[in-house]
This record gives C-alpha cells, sequence and structure tokens, in this order.
C-alpha cells in the first residue's frame, strides 16, 4: 500500500491529502522557497500523530511539521518528498493553572488566542511576534520564537516549562514539567528552537506572565539614526530595561503610515518605540528618564502615547511593518541577525553600504533594545539576476553582523535560509556536537531533514558514525 | 494537465504577484478559522490561482472546491499590507470557473442571478407573491431544512409587493441636494421598511429623493457567481439610469460595495465611485452636521453586526454605530474581527454546512450580550441572523433604529 493509503487507514480518506494543487500551496511558508510536499495531513490528537510519525517511517517518508505557515526561514518546506504535519487542528487550550500560572496547550494553538483567552485573569503569553494574531506555539517553539516584547521578558525557551513530544519510534515523552527545578538534563531546552529536527510537539507547558500594573508607551524621533542607536545603549547602561524597545527608520515609517496611519512621524530619520510596563510609579519615573536620555541624544520629540487606543495603533504600525514593505516591491528579504548594542551605530552603517554596493534598497525595523536587527530588502525576484544580488547582499550582511560579535539568527531560526552560514558561527567541532545530539533524538533523519546544519556537520572524526537506517 | 486562463476577467498577474506569503490574511478569515488549513485561506487561494497563471496547474475539480469554499467577505484585504484586491481576484477566478468548468446548474444560477432573474422585476415579484403566500401557511416549519430556513429568515411579506421604483420625495428640511435610490432587486419587495426608512430620514436631512426609473439589480450577486456577461449588463443598465445624478445612495450594503466598484464591470467616467455612497454613510454625516436630530440615551443595547461588504469591503465601522447612538441606543461590540456571519449572499444556500456553523457562531456572539435587538445594514445578514438568532430578537437595520426614534 502507499503511504497515502496506509495514512488514510487511520485517518479516513478525506483526511490525506495528495492532490498536485494542494500540494502546490503548502509547498511555502513565509519565507521564499518552495520543496515538494507529498501528502499532506492535519491530525488531532497525540495518538494520531504517532501512527502518522510510525507510518511515515515505515515508508521511509520524512516528516516535516507545520504550523500556521508564516516561518521566514523555509523551515517548514521540504528538501525532498515528505509528509506534511500541519498541526493547526490540534489548537485546544486543555488545562489553565491560574494559581501556578501555566496552561497545557495544543501546539496548533494561535499565539494571540492564548492571550485573550487569559485575558480575564490579567495573564498574558508573553512571546509576541509580529505574526502573534495567527502564528502557532508549537511553530513559536520550533523557533524560539521572539518578539518585541521579549526585551525584557525573555524568548519562547523562557515561557515554556514543559513539552509532549512524539518521537522518532512513535513513543510519546514528556520533557519538563510543572515542577519548578526538573531533575536531569533539561532536554526541554533542546527541543526549543530546534525546529522540528528531534520530533512532533503535541502538546506545551507554557508558562503566564502577569499583566503589568501600569504601561506607558513613548515615541521618540531622532533626526539621526546613530542618535536613535546611542539612546538605546544609554537606556540600558542607565539601568532601564523597557518592556519593549524598536526601531525604525524613515524608509520603514512612511510605508508604515502608508498603510496603517499609525501617528509615526514621517521626517524622522529614526523613530524609536519604547513600552514601559511595572509599578505605576516606576513607570512613570523610567518614562521620564528615557525621554531626557533621548533628549540628550538630540531627539526631535519624545510623545507618550495619549491614551490605550493611541498604544494599540503604535504597536499595530510596528507589527504590520514587514508587510508594509509589500507596496514597494513583490519580493522582500528579511534578516534576523544579532549583534550587540554597543555596535548598533556601526552595523546600521555597513548594512547601508552593503545594499547600495549591491544596488539593493533597504530598511530597517527592529528590537533595538536586544541588538536583533531585522534590515529588509525589497525586491522584485522577476528581474533576473535580483535573487542572487539580494542573496549576496544577506550573506555579507550576516558575515558583517558576526564579525561584529553577534550572530545568525535572533528569533526567525536557521531552516533552509541560514544552514549554509552555521560554519560562520560554529566550529566544525561545534557541528559535530549539535549533530550527534540531534542523532541521539532522530538516529534515522526523519524529522526536517537537510534543516538546520550544513551537509557534513556530522565528522566522523569526532565519535562513531551515524548508525545505518 | 495545462493551466491559464482563458477569460478578460481572469486574475491579472499584477494582483497575484502583490502577494507576499506573509499570512497575516488568515486570522480573519473565517475559512482558513473553520479548517486550519492553507487551502481555504486567502494566501493558499492566490497560490492557486498563481499556479494556473503560471501553467502549473489547470481549472480543475480541486482549483474549482479551494475557490467555491470562500464566502468573498474580503476580511482579508483590511487586513493585507500588500493591498492585494483579493475580492477582485476572486471574482476574476469564478469567471474563468464559470468559463472552464460550465455546468448546467452554473448556467441556471448565472440566469437566475442576471437579468432574467434578479434583474427582471416580474420574476421577482412572483418569487415575492410565493414566499408570502409562503408564509402564510407557516411553511417555515414544513419545508425542508434549507427553503424553510430562508422563508423563516424573510421579514413577512406582502403578497402584492408596493415598488419605490419611479417615485420622487421633496425634502423636509432645507434643501442640501438630491439623492437617487438603489431599489435593488429584492431590497424593494422583501425590506421595503429600510426603503421607507432611508427616503424618510434622506428627507429630513434635507435631501430630495429620486428612485430613477429604468435601473435594476446591482449585479453583486451575478459578478460573486462568475456571470460576468450577467453582471456586466445589470452594471451598464444601471450606470446610464443614474448617470445624470451626484449623490447615489445604496441601503443594502452589498449593492452599495459592488456599486463602488463598477469599473470593473462597466467602466466608463471618472468619479463614478465618489459619487457612490452608503446611507449609513450619508446619515452619519447629516447627524454629525446637526441635520439630523440625536435622541437622549435610553440605554437599551443593540448589538452591532458589521456587514462584511460594510466593513471590509467599504471600510465603513463608525457610521451604524454613530447613528444607533443617535437613535438612543447604546452599541454593543459583538466581534472584534467582523468575521462573516455565513449568509455570503448565494453562499448560505449552495454552501450550506458551511453557512451555518458561521451562522450559529453570529448568533452566539449576539446571544452573548444582553442585546434583543441587532443592527445590520445588509439584507443577506439581517435574514441569517434572524433564522439562527429564532423568536425574541428583532434584526433591523441601523437606519429603521433611527427613522423610528426621530418619527
Amino acid at each position: 500500500m502507499s503511504l497515502a493509503d496506509d495514512l488514510a487507514a487511520f485517518l479516513g480518506p478525506g483526511r490525506v491529502k495528495t492532490d498536485p494543487l494542494e500540494r502546490h500551496v503548502y509547498a511555502r511558508d513565509g519565507g521564499l522557497r518552495t520543496g515538494p510536499v507529498e501528502v499532506i495531513v492535519h491530525p488531532r490528537t497525540t495518538a494520531e500523530v504517532v501512527e502518522i510519525v510510525r507510518t511515515a517511517r515505515n515508508h521511509g517518508s520524512p516528516v516535516v511539521a507545520r504550523g500556521a505557515g508564516t516561518g521566514l526561514a523555509s523551515g517548514a518546506v521540504p528538501t525532498g518528498p515528505a509528509v506534511l504535519v500541519v498541526l493547526t487542528r490540534m489548537d485546544e487550550i486543555h488545562e489553565v493553572d491560574e494559581a501556578s500560572r501555566t496552561a497545557w496547550v495544543g501546539p496548533g494553538l494561535i499565539n494571540l488566542e492564548l492571550s485573550q483567552h487569559i485575558a480575564p485573569l490579567g495573564l498574558h503569553y508573553a512571546p509576541d511576534p509580529s505574526s502573534q494574531s495567527i502564528c502557532t506555539i508549537g511553530g513559536n517553539v520550533a523557533t524560539n520564537a521572539g518578539g518585541p516584547h521579549c526585551l525584557a521578558d525573555g524568548t519562547t525557551v523562557a515561557h515554556v516549562l514543559g513539552i509532549e513530544l512524539v518521537t522518532v519510534d512513535g513513543e510519546v515523552v514528556m520533557l519538563g514539567g510543572a515542577a519548578p527545578d526538573p531533575i536531569g538534563l533539561d532536554l526541554r531546552g533542546v527541543v526549543v528552537g530546534s525546529e522540528g529536527t528531534v520530533g512532533v510537539v503535541t502538546r506545551v507547558l507554557v508558562r503566564l506572565t502577569e499583566d503589568a500594573p501600569a504601561t506607558r508607551t513613548l515615541l521618540l524621533a531622532f533626526g539621526d539614526t546613530a542618535d536613535a542607536a546611542a539612546t538605546v545603549s544609554d537606556t540600558v547602561a542607565a539601568g532601564v530595561i523597557p518592556a519593549a524597545l524598536e526601531m525604525m527608520d524613515r524608509v520603514m515609517v512612511g510605508l508604515i503610515e502608508n498603510w496603517i496611519h499609525a501617528g509615526f512621524p514621517t521626517d524622522a530619520a529614526g523613530v524609536l518605540l519604547a513600552e514601559l510596563a511595572g509599578h505605576p510609579a516606576a513607570v512613570e519615573a523610567e518614562a521620564e528618564m528615557l525621554s531626557n536620555i533621548a533628549k540628550a541624544n538630540g531627539a526631535l520629540s519624545a510623545r507618550l502615547a495619549a491614551d490605550a487606543d493611541e498604544a494599540a495603533r503604535w504597536w499595530k504600525g510596528r507589527k504590520g511593518a514587514f508587510g508594509a514593505v509589500a507596496q514597494r516591491a513583490p519580493d522582500y528579504y528579511l534578516h534576523d541577525t544579532v549583534v550587540p548594542r554597543s555596535r548598533l551605530v556601526d552595523i546600521l552603517g555597513r548594512v547601508h553600504e552593503i545594499a547600495e554596493r549591491h544596488d539593493l534598497e533597504v530598511m530597517n525595523v527592529f528590537h533595538a533594545g536586544d541588538g536583533n536587527l531585522h534590515p529588509l530588502m525589497p525586491f522584485d525576484a522577476a528581474e533576473p539576476g535580483t535573487l542572487e544580488r539580494v542573496q549576496a547582499a544577506a550573506d555579507e550582511i550576516v558575515t558583517a553582523s558576526v564579525e561584529a560579535g553577534g550572530t545568525l539568527s535572533g528569533e526567525h531560526g536557521i531552516g533552509l535560509e541560514k544552514r549554509d552560514l552555521m560554519s560562520l558561527v560554529f566550529s566544525p567541532v561545534d557541528l559535530d556536537a549539535q549533530a550527534r545530539l540531534r542523532e541521539a533524538f532522530d538516529p534515522v533523519g526523519l524529522f526536517n531533514p537537510d534543516k538546520v546544519l550544513p551537509a557534513g556537520s556530522r565528522c566522523f572524526d569526532y565519535g562513531r558514525p551515524a548508525p545505518a537506517q | 494537465m495545462t493551466g491559464g486562463w482563458v477569460t478578460r476577467d481572469a486574475p491579472t498577474p499584477e494582483e497575484l504577484a502583490a502577494c507576499i506569503h506573509c499570512g497575516l490574511c488568515l486570522p480573519g478569515c473565517p475559512t482558513y478559522r473553520l479548517t486550519g488549513e492553507e487551502t481555504a485561506s486567502p494566501r493558499g487561494r492566490l497560490s492557486a490561482m498563481s499556479a494556473v497563471a503560471d501553467g502549473i496547474a489547470a481549472v480543475d475539480e480541486t482549483f474549482e472546491e479551494m475557490m467555491s469554499f470562500c464566502l468573498q467577505c474580503r476580511a482579508c484585504e483590511v487586513a493585507c499590507p500588500s493591498l492585494v484586491p483579493f475580492g477582485r481576484a476572486m471574482e476574476g477566478a469564478r469567471v474563468e470557473l464559470a468559463a472552464q468548468r460550465p455546468s448546467p446548474t452554473r448556467r441556471a444560477r448565472g440566469r437566475l442571478l442576471g437579468r432574467r432573474g434578479l434583474g427582471s422585476r416580474p420574476a421577482v415579484a412572483l418569487v415575492t407573491m410565493l414566499a408570502a403566500i409562503g408564509q402564510r401557511l407557516r411553511a417555515p416549519r414544513w419545508l425542508p431544512g434549507r427553503l424553510g430556513g430562508a422563508l423563516g429568515g424573510l421579514r413577512p411579506l406582502p403578497v402584492r409587493a408596493p415598488s419605490t421604483l419611479s417615485d420622487t420625495w421633496e425634502p423636509l428640511a432645507a434643501r442640501v441636494g438630491t439623492a437617487a435610490l438603489l431599489a435593488g432587486c429584492v431590497m424593494d419587495p422583501w425590506f421595503a421598511g429600510v426603503h421607507t426608512a432611508s427616503i424618510a430620514v434622506l428627507r429630513r436631512a434635507g435631501y430630495r429623493v429620486e428612485v430613477p426609473a429604468g435601473q435594476t439589480c446591482c449585479g453583486a450577486l451575478a459578478a460573486h457567481d462568475g456571470a460576468a456577461d450577467e453582471a456586466r449588463a445589470l452594471a451598464a443598465t444601471n450606470r446610464q439610469a443614474f448617470a445624470g445624478y451626484d449623490l447615489i445612495v445604496a441601503d443594502s450594503a452589498g449593492c452599495g460595495a459592488h456599486l463602488k466598484e463598477y469599473e470593473s464591470w462597466a467602466p466608463g467616467g471618472e468619479g463614478w465611485a465618489d459619487r457612490v455612497r452608503d446611507i449609513t454613510e450619508v446619515v452619519a454625516e447629516a447627524i454629525a452636521d446637526g441635520r439630523l436630530p440625536t435622541q437622549p440615551e435610553t440605554g437599551t443595547p443593540v448589538a452591532m453586526q458589521d456587514p462584511c461588504h460594510l466593513r471590509h469591503a467599504q471600510r465603513i465601522i463608525e457610521p451604524p454605530r454613530a447613528i444607533v447612538h443617535a437613535a438612543g441606543y447604546t452599541p454593543v461590540e459583538i466581534d472584534p474581527l467582523a468575521m462573516c456571519c455565513g449568509a455570503a449572499g448565494v453562499y448560505s444556500v449552495l454552501r450550506p454546512e458551511t453557512s451555518a456553523e458561521l451562522g450559529g457562531r453570529k448568533a452566539a456572539q449576539v446571544t452573548a450580550t444582553s442585546a434583543r435587538i441587532v443592527a445590520s445594514a445588509n439584507p443577506g445578514c439581517e435574514m441569517q441572523l434572524r433564522s439562527h438568532l429564532g423568536p425574541g430578537y428583532r434584526v433591523a437595520h441601523p437606519v429603521e433604529l433611527f427613522a423610528e426614534a426621530i418619527e
């Protein structure tokens, strides 16, 4: 029997998709690449995932897990014919423990739906990627997703306490859990950010965060992006950790205003959006400190959001930034490198210089607070040679960031996109260690093969050869 | 397998290339939210259209299913940062379906939605008479599911329906202009109360109201179903009938949205879209100008249902709320996403299960509030809400509530 037939035997015939057009539609996520999808399934329970994994393994077909398909590193795009396991139907909120501030949720649950569900309790789920209105908790776990509010609260890994994982043998294991200090190795931390390469996550125990009693949102405009960058460094150096600290340059602000009319000043070279959260008195004092630091760095203006509506409008503008670029050109390349805060000014200059040299436009919107850069290059892939120029510029930007003491990816993941740049950051010994860790979970290369680690990562000089399949 | 388009209405390369695959359209899409499937999402549908345009997929059964599942609510357009004109592209895809996958049913449907059906006053009058008799025989109780449900959502109908066509009314206040009212196909006989209220309120606001002779059905349902020739013919007739007017008013959100987009169906004449306005825009403006009175608040809650073609297609959000408020009621929000109620024109007949699921969700959003009155500015939504809410709830056009309050 074929793979599809075997899957249909327990899922039912209507739930296994193999039509060429459906496979085409699922061949791409939020990134630029496409890949061959063999079969698409939407499991509803852990038991179904177990059966899918066992069946796929029997047929020698790789398993690629997918959430809402908003990932930007092509992490959910197969490199060879694969079973695409779409987890959007596993979107239950199994249990909310208000006292211990945790919840068991399905991997397909939409990030924002979790926060909306627990809002009446005065709680929220802290990681808030720009795609939070549709991206799934499972996808967030896979990429260790961040977001503007991860500056003070930390990325996904700081908010995942336990994981139910279906292993390569089709076993269901529990990693981590509700206990504050679980014994043994922290395998939960291995799964977060593993991009679907060690198993399929079927339930997640997440930490819920108390809403701050007060928030203040500040909009700071600068005549020079260097002044904005200096304000970021000085703020953190002064001991103020805003809940979020975001920067946008003039081109970006113009595009956002065109679309959302968020109310950003379009004449400034750089705009900082800062949110301060905490005790009312502390928040007021910090807002004043931040304003003063900005003014000392030559800010053109510093404005507090008049009310929650205005703050929400500013945030909507910020979170819609990547999409707003679409007005410029049909395609865009979104970078995700990280540099030390103190090097922000240098690296912004380098980014502009690299883009100019490759005859590309570049605009910036990023998590300035944690040095996570998101230079964006709009382009038209239909123009011959453009994609190659974009790729070349991208590689140079990543290299420059790494040279400045930074790294490849802040929050989007490695996927296929940055796989071959891993050796910029990791030595052969590092890569081999990572490959061996992955092999410990998945000795047969069943889960999302060819992702994250470049070919040849497994260096046989450092250990035993991979077991035969 | 050979793909490609065969009609001039097909999705254009520019429309398709505008999608950057970000996925921001997914949260508001009713069919994606029901299924969690990419193939049921706006992004997926655009990707399928691109596959056909690029010649790597054909207009086959799978393509037809993906396109037909769409409610054409256009919530995705509001979310789209790249400003993809999804509604237009989907109308183009439907025209392609009609051309490349013709069937007797589809042709019959095209005729029903076209000149000899909705565009024909005698045909509509006959159906109205049959429905009115059915109501008197308590048909909703014994007719099989779909038909009974549809009848149950209707207002009580007169056997011989009156018509506003060719009538003219003078303003009841200092004259500010002339408003030409779109009588519509079923609006006139089935929702006569909405026309009566619109005319009364427009006159109070200082408008001379005319219902130009020679007008016909707006053609929205034909356009949404891919019946391009019918949609074009109806649009051309209306452009001629309304040619001399600076202010064309629709009191059905679906009709108004389509009228504003006549440029795709009956091109010619700059500024047409600016001359068409929904009744809620005109009335809210008159209230703001002080040309219409504001009633003291009574505290009675009114649930605000946003018709997709008012909120998503025309981006009209505040005016119905302002009108309900000025009528003395307290507007109550029921759905921040303003997700489709499932009526979606003929969708409720073609896809009864999906329609009912969405209708049930919408009704639950209403019953979760203390409101017993629902304001809806579109006839299809009104019928859907009435049949899903059942007795105990009143569903009315916001302008009707306002007209009663200032009587």
